[in-house]
């Protein structure tokens, strides 16, 4: 494969992998970085591509690697990081100056509830273990295969399955817990509380109902809830989406709560 | 010596009491048809097992050799229990304890592709005797760890690819 053809078949996966990295890191910068390293190393490297896998599994496979060694030594975040984040936040004018500046002029500024949720998702995930994140993300958001994201993590076939169920299972039973739009009893709201900040004139309860997995949550299953909040990860690009921008905005505030909280506790 | 058995065979997933004046032992085996890396994953991802093993209630600490985790059982809840691990040899073979006793769990290849999976736990000493009557059955909770243990190995190994 020549660089040429590295290259152009790199940009019709690379939003996918830039988005796939934010979600791992919870970082536009290392997003950043990892996707130029990702290509230069795939670049460097393309020589020992065999076609034993698709270009795509086996440059996703050369990223995740990149971000494992970046984050095997932080901490996990808890999953209450958005309850840890909200009290940070309430306490942070500056966030709701620059939130609502964005919110007024940037054309990526508009708060929508079902973009919060992939931002939710986000950082709740965050709390799984390192390997469990990384496959429920390439297999429930990126939709690749067990044998692909075996070949991805250099795992044997067993233990994806295993990683895939338990953290399934367990954010599958994190959000039940928490999220009052699939659960009356659900102890968190922030979505409904941002929206009336940030679109005060809106209903929240019309909104809710253009959302397939709220309007239908007294209906469906767990699994079935679980299988809809990802269907919403797979539809948004977190960099492209009309939120994007006042969402990474959210993020960046939310990754540097993180990092002092977890740098004292 | 008193030996008392109080199920003379050993069945499929049916725990098998040895009673001795000095010690009793509990043992059940079950064949789990699923990877040994995956029977092996459940047993030893501590803060995963009170999610699939309905005897746990809670688990702290990092299960690996010469580590101390507490645990906390349905069979006394109020009661945490110090365990240390002994031995950790991955996909064969996990025993903690503490003065007491230990838990010897091992897995074997079993026929047509599963595993044979055996928990095993002798508990007893000088004054066993003194407090053995205070020490309720484990033959239940052995059996519903084993069954816990089979139904969700075998849910991953089945589960979509």
């Amino acid at each position: 494969m020549t660089t040429d053809q590295l290259t152009a078949e790199f940009e019709t996966f690379q939003g996918e992998l830039k988005s796939f990295i934010l979600r791992m890191t919870a970082s536009v910068q290392d997003a950043e970085d990892i996707l130029q390293d990702t290509y230069l190393k795939a670049q460097s490297k393309i020589d020992t591509f065999r076609g034993e896998s698709s270009l795509k599994t086996w440059i996703f496979s050369i990223a995740s690697n990149l971000a494992r060694d970046l984050l095997r030594s932080k901490k996990r975040w808890p999953e209450t990081v958005t309850d840890i984040c909200r009290e940070e936040a309430l306490h942070n004018r500056q966030f709701f100056q620059e939130a609502m500046h964005i919110r007024e002029t940037s054309p990526q500024g508009k708060f929508e509830i079902k973009e919060h949720i992939a931002f939710c998702f986000t950082c709740v995930s965050k709390s799984l273990p390192l390997e469990q994140h990384l496959a429920l993300l390439l297999k429930e958001v990126y939709g690749f295969k067990v044998t692909e994201i075996a070949q991805i993590m250099n795992q044997t076939e067993a233990m994806v399955k295993y990683y895939l169920h338990v953290s399934r299972s367990r954010m599958i039973d994190i959000f039940d817990h928490r999220c009052s739009l699939i659960n009356k009893q659900g102890i968190c709201h922030q979505c409904t509380e941002l929206n009336g900040i940030f679109n005060p004139k809106q209903k929240a309860q019309e909104e809710l109902v253009k959302i397939e997995m709220a309007r239908d949550a007294e209906n469906k299953s767990k699994e079935e809830l679980f299988d809809l909040r990802m269907k919403i990860l797979q539809e948004l690009d977190p960099f492209e989406s009309g939120a994007a921008e006042l969402q990474l905005h959210h993020l960046e505030h939310n990754r540097r709560v993180m990092e002092k909280y977890l740098e004292e506790n | 010596m008193k030996q008392v058995h109080t199920n003379s065979k050993s069945q499929e997933g049916k725990a098998t009491t040895v009673r001795k004046t000095f010690s009793r032992e509990t043992s059940v085996q079950t064949t789990v048809m699923a990877d040994p890396s995956i029977v092996w994953a459940l047993l030893t991802r501590a803060s995963d097992i009170p999610r699939w093993n309905s005897t746990v209630t809670s688990i702290k600490g990092e299960i690996r050799e010469g580590n101390t985790i507490e645990l906390k059982s349905i069979l006394d809840e109020k009661r945490t229990f110090k365990l240390k691990v002994k031995e950790f040899v991955p996909e064969k073979r996990l025993v903690w304890g503490d003065s007491q006793g230990s838990r010897v769990y091992s897995i074997e290849k079993g026929a047509g592709g599963g595993v044979l999976f055996s928990m095993t736990e002798k508990i007893g000493g000088p004054i066993f005797p003194l407090f053995a009557k205070y020490i309720p059955p484990f033959d239940e909770s052995f059996e519903r760890f084993a069954a816990d243990l089979k139904k969700e190995a075998e849910s991953i190994q089945n589960s979509k690819s």
